[in-house]
């Protein structure tokens, strides 16, 4: 009798990452119906290769195409992906609220002899954003590095426009000579990935953390 | 055409299976060779079909899996179905009768 499980271990290895089970249930499958074909009368060797072209070639193409679209998108909108979102549109509105004539606290700070913004209590909120992403993902069953990237997703997404920004304003301003202008973008970038970025980052993480610990202390699924 | 014709295969898929499952809790292989059999061969579902539709109609709640010793000693996963799932047989039904009803009105299938 082959190892069926340890020939789906090495077929479709890259399924561990939907489910640990799974690959044991594929290899039940696989076992039933190498079976099934000997009761019927095949050779054991027909029945092999038989049972075996369901997790080969094209067969296994699909099964893992099918398997990672259903699972591990599936999941990673349900636990990153939308907690994420959530967490961008919070920050977004701690921004905005905070951003509105009259309620404006915001430092001024003196970075190579220029007055650069630090919306610094928009950072001292954004823990909150950081822990409704962690906790959000954990409620849809989000592992811990799951929840730490919920909780980050803001932070990624200002980071990643940010770059797109300055590698295509870098790349236009060098095709066109402006090197001027290359040089102010790399000057602004001194300050803002850690003012949009990093530092909102660590802020968020905090709040995650703090998620993290108060659901563990208390006890209790938040 | 390409995903009205995926969708009719993934509703029709997943009504089978909830039929099947409403009369006895089932292992993977039991109900692809179930369906296999029950149409003679004209509904077949091979795993990169059936195994993900498994685990999405148990990420919707419709069926619930648990691994089970059956009495020959093996450990299979069997599949049964909820509260939920039996809620959504009849409502399938009723859109799958609608559906050939409209097709036969269209196509005259039935006669042909």
């Amino acid at each position: 009798m082959p190892d069926w499980k340890l020939i789906v271990r090495k077929n479709l290895s890259v399924l561990v990452v939907c489910s640990p089970e799974f690959g044991e249930e594929l290899a039940t499958h696989l076992e039933d119906n190498y079976e099934a074909l000997l009761c019927e009368g095949l050779p054991p060797e027909a029945a092999f290769q038989h049972t075996i072209g369901q997790i080969e070639g094209r067969c296994r193409f699909w099964l893992v195409m099918r398997c990672l679209r259903e699972d591990l998108m599936t999941r990673f909108i349900h636990e990153v992906a939308l907690p994420g979102l959530l967490t961008s549109a919070a920050s977004c509105f701690f921004y905005w609220a905070l951003a509105l004539d009259n309620i404006r606290p915001k430092v001024n700070w003196l970075v190579g002899g220029q007055f650069h913004i630090l919306p610094l209590w928009w950072w001292c909120l954004l823990p909150i954003c950081g822990a409704l992403g962690a906790v959000l993902s954990r409620r849809n069953g989000g592992s811990r590095l799951k929840r730490i990237a919920a909780s980050l997703f803001p932070s990624a997404i200002m980071g990643t426009l940010v770059l797109l920004i300055f590698v295509a304003g870098f790349t236009i301003s060098g095709l066109a000579n402006h090197y001027q202008l290359v040089f102010t973008r790399l000057e602004s970038l001194g300050l803002v990935p850690p003012g949009f970025v990093v530092i909102p980052a660590v802020f968020s993480l905090l709040g995650a953390g703090i998620a993290e610990v108060s659901t563990k202390k208390f006890g209790r699924r938040v | 055409m390409a995903s009205v014709n995926a969708q009719i295969k993934r509703g029709s898929a997943e009504l089978a299976v909830l039929t099947l499952l409403a009369e006895h809790p089932l292992h993977g292989y039991e109900i692809a060779k179930r369906i296999e059999a029950q149409t003679g061969g004209v509904l077949r579902f091979d795993m990169a079909s059936l195994y993900p539709m498994l685990h999405r109609l148990e990420r919707k709640s419709w069926v619930k899996a648990e691994w089970r010793t059956l009495p020959n000693g093996r450990r299979r996963r069997c599949y049964r179905l909820t509260a939920s799932g039996r809620k959504q047989i009849a409502p399938l039904r009723a859109q799958w009768r609608a559906f050939f009803q409209a097709l036969e009105s269209v196509t005259g299938f039935q006669n042909a």
